[in-house]
């Protein structure tokens, strides 16, 4: 019986032969594998536990939505007067609230959502938030990528931490983001996973050259991997001179070496992005908007087994500083036809099951609606969890919408409380040391 | 010990690197140009190289009195809608000056005649790292980049004390909410955990008896101009690293730059970015001493750095990372063409993780590995495959064509007739190091699949291959 390390060298190494570098090359595979392998196989042994993948294990797919998203317009506190003294001009009638009890309801756009918790998926965390909440789009996103603490500046992303410290030796594709810029939840001092807005994109553009062909080989020659790169210093053809001064070693190893298996990695993570995306077509209609384009492709990459064990997709719009209604509808109309279609999508492919969508926004809003129709930055907000193995219910307490801290909602749970519970109960990983510090777990799953 | 390079070990090779790491590189004729001076020759002349202040004035931005303006417009506007309407004017006016002004700083870096001084500006922007994203307001960061300007290859402490009533950082981490009823904390710490000692080299209640001592820091909305406050600040007795008394900012700052931790500190972070990610102690102690016995004055300590052997040492050249800006204009000025239009170097500078003012957070720039993603690496093979070919599709969502390759420069019609005539100096040109004999074999093998002479398909093929590769990310 082979351990999972084994496995998963065995099936890379299958991999490289047969698709990876193609016929031409086939005669150099061999001698600079070894070394490739080794290492790979050091990292993979590093790592306790089960060298788990996105191909048939549990997937989490994170939705930013950027702006600041009203979460009390979401899901609207009905049968609470102060709610609608508060905003006389946004508030939701309560007539056309989708009522979940007999407090609070979701908004009546979210009829797709709202369905999905009848039938036993989507669960909703009220009150979600952090100590002293920073009304700064910037760093409140920061707090919430980082899962820092509110006074402490870190730079490290929980999602970074959680490949650092769960996912060594694993593809570069272990997470995947789609959007033009990594995401801060990426960011680590080993930088794993990968970003594009567009998957054709996510390749070596060799059509620049005069002679595509030739360019693609020779490309893929110079980085490969090989034995004795002889390289650094002066020293090679300057007759020894400078080369002789002796400097301290490169204690942080080689460089080069690193450079090389990333560009290693970024081409089997792009060959086998590219063959899915050729071969794969959604069965269900997404909605034309980025959200849904980013997560009909989210739904084509799962469908087409990239070992990704984290998506990453965003929806933005959500600063109302005015006229909200109307901006605030057609957001969640999006979110709801993307989000159905999504799960629509999981179902037909048999993997709802194994996957968990967990939505935030930076900040709620405040509770009183502003003099432009619209609200100001606020702090604690409901979010989604969503996906086959949620346990459909209310999570938490609504925030009391009188006993207010500087005029926003109060915390009940911590966002990170939500964090811990995907990494301990979703992604099998050790919360605490990812998040540094120990949070309660929610029984949501 | 940082001896200096013994002049016979002085070549092009090491002309090319310090032109690198000291600026942001050349062409083969501007190597050759300070390789002739001699290698003190050449750092005198990275040192005292002409200004080039008057080649580029800022760029046009609102200023402090018109911002004021605005909002009493804004306040006063008679409708809702007008309020709407000056509100969305204004933001596009921002974003645009924004952009402008990342703009300047690349395209100054690109044509500077003072290349030393835009590259030790570059370091202390991720040093004193401060984002337009909160500060809100381009005027400010473009006077906080003329600050350090200023002070970069001045006396750290004088550079300390500016940055400390700097309106951008006041704002950016806080200060301006900072009174004595209610310190705020966050300048005072990071002025300790990153701006100057590192953490572990204060306590909790240094943080907060600087808080303290920072209070009452005010910026005067019409002219952007430091001033205090007498009544926010906390006049009272403070004890600081051991010390007792009523301290304020400036003597504060004082106290830190007397600890030999700040000197190591500073000396380290110099060492990292201008020579390699992990100096040993022996080394720290050495700068940090040349930092202490000279008032911390940057200027004499890179002279010393730039002159070392083993600044030239095997270990320390071609073995950093270029970041981003830095591959961009380095790129750019040794294939001598402009910069990408203002779309594609935005895009490219996201994707490649260094938007100027704009820096991740309050760390800056993690730099080194850091840089490097699967994504990111990708990226720069077909950023340059763009900026060689022109072919506008290569970086997806359009841009527009790039300007012509000079390519009578850089492969003359002498150059084209053999492979060895031509791949040396095209070698030199893109690497400036000598390159694996494996990599020699692999390119001549490439050019050898052409029929000499060589055409300029060919040799922007083969620069196409060159620059693909993890040896081009490297300086």
């Amino acid at each position: 019986m082979k351990t999972p390390q084994e496995q998963t060298l065995h099936t890379r190494r299958e991999f490289l032969r047969t698709s990876f570098l193609g016929g031409a090359l086939a005669s150099t595979v061999p001698l600079f594998l070894e070394k490739t392998f080794l290492t790979l196989d050091s990292m993979a042994a590093a790592t306790t536990g089960q060298y788990a993948t996105g191909k048939d294990s549990t997937i989490l797919v994170v939705l930013q939505m950027a702006g600041g998203n009203d979460g009390l317009n979401m899901l609207v506190p009905y049968g609470d007067d102060a709610y609608y003294k508060a905003r006389p001009r946004i508030a939701i009638p309560s007539n056309s609230v989708l009522k979940i009890n007999d407090y609070a309801g979701l908004h009546p756009k979210l009829t797709g959502l709202r369905d999905l918790y009848g039938s036993g998926s989507l669960g909703l965390i009220q009150g979600v938030g952090y100590p002293n909440p920073n009304r700064s789009h910037f760093r409140s996103t920061e707090i919430w990528q980082t899962a820092s603490d509110s006074g402490h500046n870190e730079s490290v992303g929980w999602i970074g931490r959680y490949f650092d410290s769960c996912c060594k030796g694993s593809d570069p594709s272990v997470g995947v983001s789609i959007g033009g810029q990594t995401p801060q939840a990426f960011a680590s001092p080993h930088p794993k996973g990968i970003a594009f807005s567009d998957p054709s994109q996510f390749r070596y553009m060799s059509e620049a050259a005069s002679n595509p062909k030739m360019a693609e080989q020779f490309m893929r020659e110079m980085n490969s991997p090989n034995e004795n790169m002889g390289h650094g210093g002066l020293a090679d053809n300057s007759g020894g001179s400078i080369g002789m001064i002796s400097g301290s070693p490169d204690t942080a190893g080689d460089t080069l070496d690193f450079l090389q298996r990333t560009a290693l990695g970024a081409e089997m993570s792009s060959d086998k992005i590219l063959e899915i995306i050729r071969k794969s077509r959604s069965s269900v209609d997404y909605p034309r908007s980025q959200l849904g384009n980013s997560l009909n492709l989210v739904g084509r990459l799962i469908q087409g087994g990239l070992p990704t064990r984290v998506y990453y997709a965003s929806q933005g719009g959500f600063d109302t500083h005015a006229n909200q209604l109307p901006s605030h509808d057609r957001l969640m109309t999006d979110l709801n036809a993307a989000l159905t279609s999504f799960v629509g999508d999981l179902k037909a492919q048999g993997n709802y099951d194994r996957v968990l969508v967990l939505t935030f926004s930076e900040f709620g809003r405040r509770v009183a609606e502003n003099a432009s129709g619209g609200t100001d930055h606020g702090a604690a907000a409901p979010l989604f969890v969503l996906g086959g193995a949620v346990k459909p219910g209310l999570y938490g307490t609504y925030p009391s919408l009188t006993d207010l801290y500087e005029g926003d909602l109060k915390f009940h749970t911590d966002f990170r409380s939500v964090y811990a519970t995907a990494l301990e109960k979703w992604l099998g990983a050790p919360s605490e040391q990812v998040l540094g510090r120990k949070y309660p777990i929610l029984p949501f799953i | 010990m940082l001896l200096p390079l013994p002049e016979k070990l002085w070549n092009r090779y090491a002309a090319a690197h310090l032109l690198n790491r000291a600026g942001f590189g050349g062409t083969p004729a501007e190597i050759e140009a300070l390789y002739s001076r001699g290698m003190d020759g050449a750092v005198e002349h990275l040192l005292n190289a002409p200004n080039d202040e008057d080649l580029f004035p800022r760029p046009p931005m609102m200023e402090p009195a018109k911002r004021v303006e605005y909002q009493k417009h804004l306040k006063n506007a008679p409708t809702e809608e007008e309020r709407v309407k000056v509100r969305k004017a204004f933001f596009s006016d921002e974003r645009a000056e924004i952009l402008a002004l990342r703009l300047w700083w690349l395209n100054r870096m690109r044509y500077t005649t003072d290349p030393l001084l835009e590259k030790v500006t570059l370091f202390w922007h991720g040093h004193f790292a401060t984002s337009n994203q909160k500060v809100n307001d381009p005027y400010l960061m473009w006077l906080q980049n003329e600050t350090l300007r200023q002070h970069a290859l001045g006396k750290f402490p004088v550079m300390l004390k500016a940055m400390s009533q700097d309106p951008a950082m006041i704002r950016w981490l806080d200060l301006n909410q900072s009174s004595k009823q209610h310190p705020n904390e966050n300048f005072a710490r990071e002025v300790m955990e990153l701006f100057s000692l590192g953490e572990g080299h204060y306590s909790e209640m240094d943080v907060t008896e600087a808080a303290r001592a920072f209070t009452g820091y005010r910026v005067t909305p019409e002219t952007a101009a430091f001033h205090m406050v007498p009544n926010a600040h906390d006049s009272g007795m403070k004890t600081f690293l051991g010390k007792t008394g009523a301290f304020t900012g400036d003597q504060i700052l004082d106290l830190i730059v007397l600890q030999p931790q700040c000197a190591r500190f500073i000396g380290k972070r110099l060492w990292q970015f201008f020579v390699a990610e992990s100096p040993n102690d022996e080394t720290i102690s050495e700068v940090a001493d040349i930092l202490m016995n000279n008032g911390y004055d940057v200027a004499k300590t890179l002279r010393v750095i730039f002159r070392s052997s083993l600044f030239y040492s095997q270990a320390v050249v071609h073995h950093q990372i270029k970041g981003p800006v830095q591959w961009m204009i380095q790129t750019t000025r040794m294939l001598e063409i402009p910069l990408p239009d203002a779309k594609v170097l935005e895009n490219s500078m996201t994707a490649l993780g260094q938007v100027l003012f704009a820096p991740p957070n309050v760390k800056g720039w993690d730099g080194g590995r850091a840089w490097i993603s699967a994504s990111s690496l990708l990226y720069r093979y077909n950023l340059a495959a763009y900026l060689l070919s022109g072919k506008a599709h290569i970086l997806g969502g359009g841009g527009t064509k790039t300007a012509q390759l000079p390519l009578e420069n850089i492969a003359p019609p002498s150059t084209r007739e053999s492979c060895n005539l031509l791949l040396e100096p095209l070698a030199f040109r893109i690497f400036n190091v000598p390159i694996s004999t494996r990599d020699f074999a692999t390119y001549m093998n490439y050019i050898n699949k052409q029929t000499p002479p060589y055409s300029d398909n060919a040799v922007r093929d083969l620069m196409q291959i060159m620059m693909g590769t993890p040896e081009f990310q490297l300086n």
